[in-house]
């Protein structure tokens, strides 16, 4: 995996269907100064740890049960 | 005037007097709802400014429904006359609901929300909306348009959020019992940090119907009370199956303060080996591990547990936040985009890189960490585990750092929270003592699916032992 540029980021936001966003906004992703959320490319790099693993045929978590 | 009683010799007594208590001066006719009423709005005249508690007041709806019962729903509902508030993403009919935000400055509820029609039903008294992170975004509880709520003990420190104005209003005796909403421990951390008691029940346990949504996958309304035994009357109240909530299941509601004082031989206690009890501060360890000897002493059975791998969790959380946050938005984001705050757009921007079969991927591992725990349950009765890993940071923190590592603040307040809004299991927090630079610390006690009676009975043996309280803030 390469590392993310903001120009990666800029791009999929110009040529997807997205909402435009603030060069801010963007360059907090890339270069977080808030402290509120995860960089970006630290989010990817455990997302890719997570691709990796093998959850067997485990569905996505819907509501809970009583007894499950 | 209200008859001075040998405890509550003073207004203030009365401010910060359980909701217990107030019910039962009122049923002896010591003190009239009116009065009582008129107490709270009187201090929230006076500190709100200070606390930053309420967004909205409303002395006019609140004097006119405490006129509104008879002596008969005054006995038939321990909460009849009792003033409360809710976190500012509740609707109620006729009042603005802001979410904390310029997005939704005219944004007028056509109705209550289902947990606030049920106070209502119940004859408890609204006092208003409470102050919030915008959209529930964050655990610092920082808001620039309607100002950041401090902490009740040392209002240089945060009092943590989402909920800040939630757990704001109660520690500043503002109100004696609030709702919040906890989508990664947004009720559970400001109700430690405050110390007071809070209360994330089972998801589906309370319907979110008329709650503003963050996150559809891991929002749960929370309670945020002075005492365990008000958090069990109150969950009583707002509990219940509602068949217009998806998320809701049909299971009966108990009665949750009957046997609150059960004894507990024989309890198997759950003490995680890996996760939290790690970067911590180390009177707050110290502290769990004083409430953990006392179970013993009353036959509890420590059961040393493996939770699951923890160490992706924060981005697990993360990845289905995001997205879900954009999906509610979209709409408004497209009609007032430039009213959002600065890092809820950023997070709102996160969402938006991210690709679907990351989220779906995320959504597997919250199923899997469901299983996970409820196979620990299999050995234990509840898992014990410190609340928040440090006290109040200063507002205007940015980073913490705990045994080197650098952490943002808000995931900090959250680490040992946010798990078991995935696992959707029930979580309280008690306080577990004062730490020697004044601020509480807090316990948490997690318990089975729809096991809340469980929970509330362990947070109200912790809250029995005087070694663990804490004393009222100093206010003004």
């Amino acid at each position: 995996m390469k590392k993310l540029q903001k120009e990666t980021l800029t791009n999929l936001c110009d040529q997807l269907a997205s909402h435009p966003w603030h060069d801010e906004e963007i360059e907090e992703l890339v270069h977080p100064k808030l402290g509120i959320i995860t960089g970006f490319q630290e989010l990817l790099d455990q997302l890719e740890v997570l691709r990796k693993t093998d959850l067997g045929h485990t569905p996505p978590a819907m509501s809970v049960q009583k007894g499950n | 005037m209200f008859m001075l009683h040998s405890k509550l010799q003073s207004e203030e007594d009365i401010a910060f007097a359980s909701a217990t208590e107030l019910h039962r001066l009122m049923v002896k006719g010591d003190l009239s709802a009116t009065e009582l009423t008129d107490i709270y709005l009187n201090r929230i005249k006076k500190f709100n400014g200070l606390s930053k508690a309420y967004i909205t007041v409303t002395p006019n709806e609140a004097r006119v429904n405490v006129t509104s019962f008879t002596r008969h729903d005054l006995e038939a509902s321990p909460f009849a006359g009792v003033p409360f508030a809710a976190k500012d993403l509740f609707d109620i009919e006729g009042i603005k609901t802001t979410g904390g935000s310029r997005v939704f400055h005219d944004h007028l509820a056509t109705e209550d929300a289902v947990s606030i029609a049920r106070l209502k039903k119940g004859k408890a008294i609204s006092l208003g909306k409470l102050n919030l992170h915008e959209f529930a975004y964050g655990a610092t509880g920082e808001n620039p348009e309607f100002g950041t709520c401090p902490n009740a003990y040392d209002t240089s420190r945060l009092a943590g959020g989402s909920s800040s104005g939630s757990a704001a209003a109660v520690a500043f005796g503002l109100a004696p019992v609030t709702l919040g909403t906890d989508t990664g421990g947004s009720v559970r951390a400001p109700a430690s940090l405050n110390g007071i008691v809070g209360l994330k029940p089972t998801m589906g346990r309370v319907s979110t119907r008329g709650v503003m949504p963050y996150c559809w996958t891991l929002d749960h309304v929370g309670l945020m009370t002075r005492t365990v035994h008000d958090c069990a009357n109150l969950l009583g109240l707002v509990a219940g199956f509602d068949p217009q909530d998806p998320v809701t299941v049909n299971v009966p509601v108990d009665d949750y303060a009957f046997e609150l004082d059960n004894e507990i031989a024989g309890l198997h206690v759950g003490i995680p080996a890996n996760f939290f009890y790690e970067r911590t501060d180390p009177e707050i360890l110290a502290a769990v591990e004083r409430v953990q000897r006392y179970l013993v002493s009353h036959g509890a059975q420590l059961v040393p547990v493996t939770m699951p791998d923890m160490t992706n969790t924060r981005t697990v959380s993360l990845t289905v936040q995001m997205p879900e946050a954009l999906s509610v938005h979209s709409r408004y984001l497209d009609e007032r985009g430039d009213l959002y705050g600065q890092d809820f757009r950023a997070g709102l921007a996160l969402g938006q890189c991210l690709l679907a079969e990351h989220y779906v991927r995320a959504k597997r591992f919250i199923e899997v960490y469901r299983q996970q725990t409820n196979a620990l349950f299999d050995d234990v009765d509840i898992l014990l585990t410190p609340t928040t890993p440090a006290i109040a940071p200063h507002i205007g923190t940015v980073t913490t750092k705990v045994d080197g590592m650098d952490e943002p603040v808000g995931n900090a307040i959250t680490r040992f929270t946010s798990f078991f809004n995935m696992s959707g299991h029930p979580a309280i927090t008690v306080p577990c003592g004062l730490h020697s630079e004044g601020l509480p610390m807090g316990v948490q006690v997690v318990g089975r699916y729809f096991e809340e009676k469980l929970i509330l009975n362990v947070a109200r043996l912790i809250e029995k032992n005087d070694e663990f309280s804490v004393p009222r803030p100093k206010i003004g």
